[in-house]
């Protein structure tokens, strides 16, 4: 019940800030801006193009299910990596900054409990907010191009290529996926964390964040690393789309998120013990 | 109640604390005295467990905060010089987050303190836009919840105005006087812990260089100013009631002396007294003093 407590506060701290609201009112205003490009003529003509190459329907799948996905596709790697690794950057390094940790500190709660709420409710935000996109992304297309019809994933990275062309099938398919990269998400939000609970800068930690992800994204799209691909966090991180196959791998999905699951639980404990031995001046 | 024994502790290899040692009886008010830099802050931060000391240890009612942080904390409040709330929520919500990271947060109890500390108005508002004496009434009012036995106060009266100072020092009395409060009182001026403490640590660069009750500190030779019309004629009348000329316009008095009689006497024989002023001391002249007095320089032997 303490946690919960606990918990509600440090929620109630995420959102009490203006900047907060200014990340959904950018992502909203990106999910837009994918619609509307899906909008344009050319864009659909190419749609329709690849779609009736591949011998699928363009009415069928020119569907706000497909374009949900490919809104949270091109944002979260974009815009909801910079704004995790902002959240989980500040969710330590911030209070520490602003003096806020003293008050904290003359309270018997111990520093692994305070950052046991400070993760879950960071990893509670990541997951939300990535549901809120996934939400807001299909509302959005819906409204746009009607709420019937199919799901179509192509992304070629990663070698998926899958229609379902029944709506059902389609949402629960873009659910799972959902929810796959928000837990996916919650190593990036846990790698800023980590950062966060050392002596640097707030923005030091989400620019340290950022750097990592970027340079590992790019390593693993180099030909050399291809064999080695599996060893790189983001492609872990792109396991969800594993669930969008005709045909899921649950193996190697598993596998996947067993590991980040190790991973994040690595970069709890690397946080907290820089932070257990940190001394906090009054 | 709070017992801090031999503490050690170093920044980047300089000293910070040597050897600080002390305790402070149920329902005292124990002030800690020195210069910014003298120790007094680390002192607090690692009674709190916010700093980890190289020697020594605290209890606080009788647990280790080294072992059993939580325990020892429990019935401990903490206000800090400039404290740092979050300034984007309210004062309301800032009580109940904070208070939520002790047992919990009882809104009737805080409803109270609120009333208390004088806040009830303003409660709501987001903490941005309150006073800095605003700001040290809501530090005060999370102190007191839940319930402390031991306050620790880090200079809780720097830049209030001295209606705020007033406040806040009758506020720590009666809080003493009502439930018996034990308070830790970390101070930079003599005069603040003159008032308020029964007794006093000095600490200078890291060291305690001096431990007794206030009294200790002002109960030698009465010193005051003094402007005297003529002066060489008055010097002979203060030496007839055992006084001294320190220097021109300054004299000192026997302990028991009474000064009325003094300046009866001296009116008695003709000297106009323009002004007769007690002279307060100032820590540097106290610290001045222990060294006349023969307390080493804590740092005689490094040189």
């Amino acid at each position: 019940m303490i946690f919960y407590e606990q918990l509600r506060g440090e929620l109630r701290k995420l959102f009490a800030r203006p900047r907060t609201y200014m990340g959904y009112v950018a992502f909203l205003a990106l999910e837009a801006l994918i619609l509307f490009v899906y909008k344009l003529d050319g864009a659909q003509r190419a749609s329709r193009t690849m779609l009736e190459q591949n011998g699928l329907d363009f009415d069928t799948f020119y569907s706000s299910l497909s374009i949900s996905f490919m809104m949270i596709l091109l944002s979260m790697f974009t815009l909801g990596s910079i704004f995790f690794a902002l959240v989980g950057g500040d969710i330590v390094a911030k209070e520490n900054e602003d003096g806020n940790l003293r008050l904290v500190f003359a309270r018997p709660i111990t520093r692994l409990r305070l950052l046991l709420v400070k993760y879950s409710a960071v990893a509670l935000y990541t997951f939300t907010f990535v549901m809120f996109v996934g939400i807001t992304g299909y509302l959005m297309a819906g409204a746009a191009v009607g709420f019937p019809g199919g799901l179509f994933v192509f992304e070629p990275k990663m070698k998926i290529f899958s229609a379902f062309p029944n709506w059902a099938d389609g949402i629960t398919r873009l659910g799972m996926g959902a929810v796959g990269i928000g837990i996916s998400m919650i190593t990036l939000s846990s790698i800023a964390f980590m950062f966060s609970c050392l002596r640097i800068k707030p923005a030091a930690a989400t620019i340290v964040t950022l750097a990592i992800l970027f340079v590992d994204m790019i390593l693993q799209n180099f030909p050399f690393f291809k064999p080695y691909e599996e060893y790189f966090v983001t492609y872990r991180m792109s396991s969800w789309l594993f669930l969008l196959e005709k045909h899921i791998d649950w193996p190697k999905i598993a596998e996947s998120y067993i590991i980040l699951g190790g991973l994040n639980a690595t970069l709890f404990i690397i946080g907290w013990l820089a932070f257990q031995t940190r001394d906090f001046k009054t | 109640m709070l017992e801090v024994s031999g503490l050690w502790k170093q920044f980047a290899g300089k000293p910070a604390l040597e050897d600080v040692s002390f305790s402070v009886k149920k329902g005292e008010i124990y002030g800690l005295l020195g210069h910014n830099g003298a120790g007094k802050s680390t002192t607090l931060g690692i009674i709190l467990g916010m700093v980890e000391p190289q020697k020594g240890g605290v209890k606080i009612g009788g647990f280790d905060v080294g072992r059993e942080r939580a325990k020892a904390l429990r019935k401990v409040g903490a206000i800090f010089e400039s404290p740092a709330f979050y300034e984007y929520l309210s004062g309301w919500e800032n009580l109940r987050i904070l208070t939520s990271y002790s047992e919990g947060f009882d809104a009737a109890a805080a409803r109270e303190v609120v009333e208390r500390v004088g806040l009830t108005k303003r409660i709501g508002s987001k903490v941005r836009t309150y006073s800095h004496g605003m700001r040290q009434r809501l530090a005060l009012a999370q102190a007191l919840l839940p319930e402390p036995e031991v306050l620790l106060l880090d200079e809780p009266t720097d830049g209030l105005d001295p209606e705020g100072i007033h406040w806040f020092r009758e506020f720590i009395l009666s809080l003493r006087r009502e439930r018996g409060m034990t308070v830790l009182f970390n101070s930079h001026l003599l005069g603040e812990v003159e008032i308020m403490c029964d007794r006093v640590a000095i600490l200078r660069e890291g060291r305690r260089i001096h431990e007794g009750s206030v009294r200790e500190l002002s109960s030698d030779v009465p010193v005051f100013n003094v402007e005297l019309d003529p002066w060489d004629r008055a010097l002979s009348v203060v030496a007839a009631h055992g006084g001294e000329v320190l220097e021109r316009g300054k004299v000192s008095l026997p302990p028991d002396a009474d000064p009325a009689v003094l300046v009866a006497a001296l009116v008695a024989s003709g000297i106009a007294v323009r002004a007769l002023t007690p002279v307060r001391k100032s820590l540097e002249d106290f610290y001045l003093e222990l060294r006349r007095n023969g307390t080493p320089d804590p740092h005689a032997l490094d040189r």
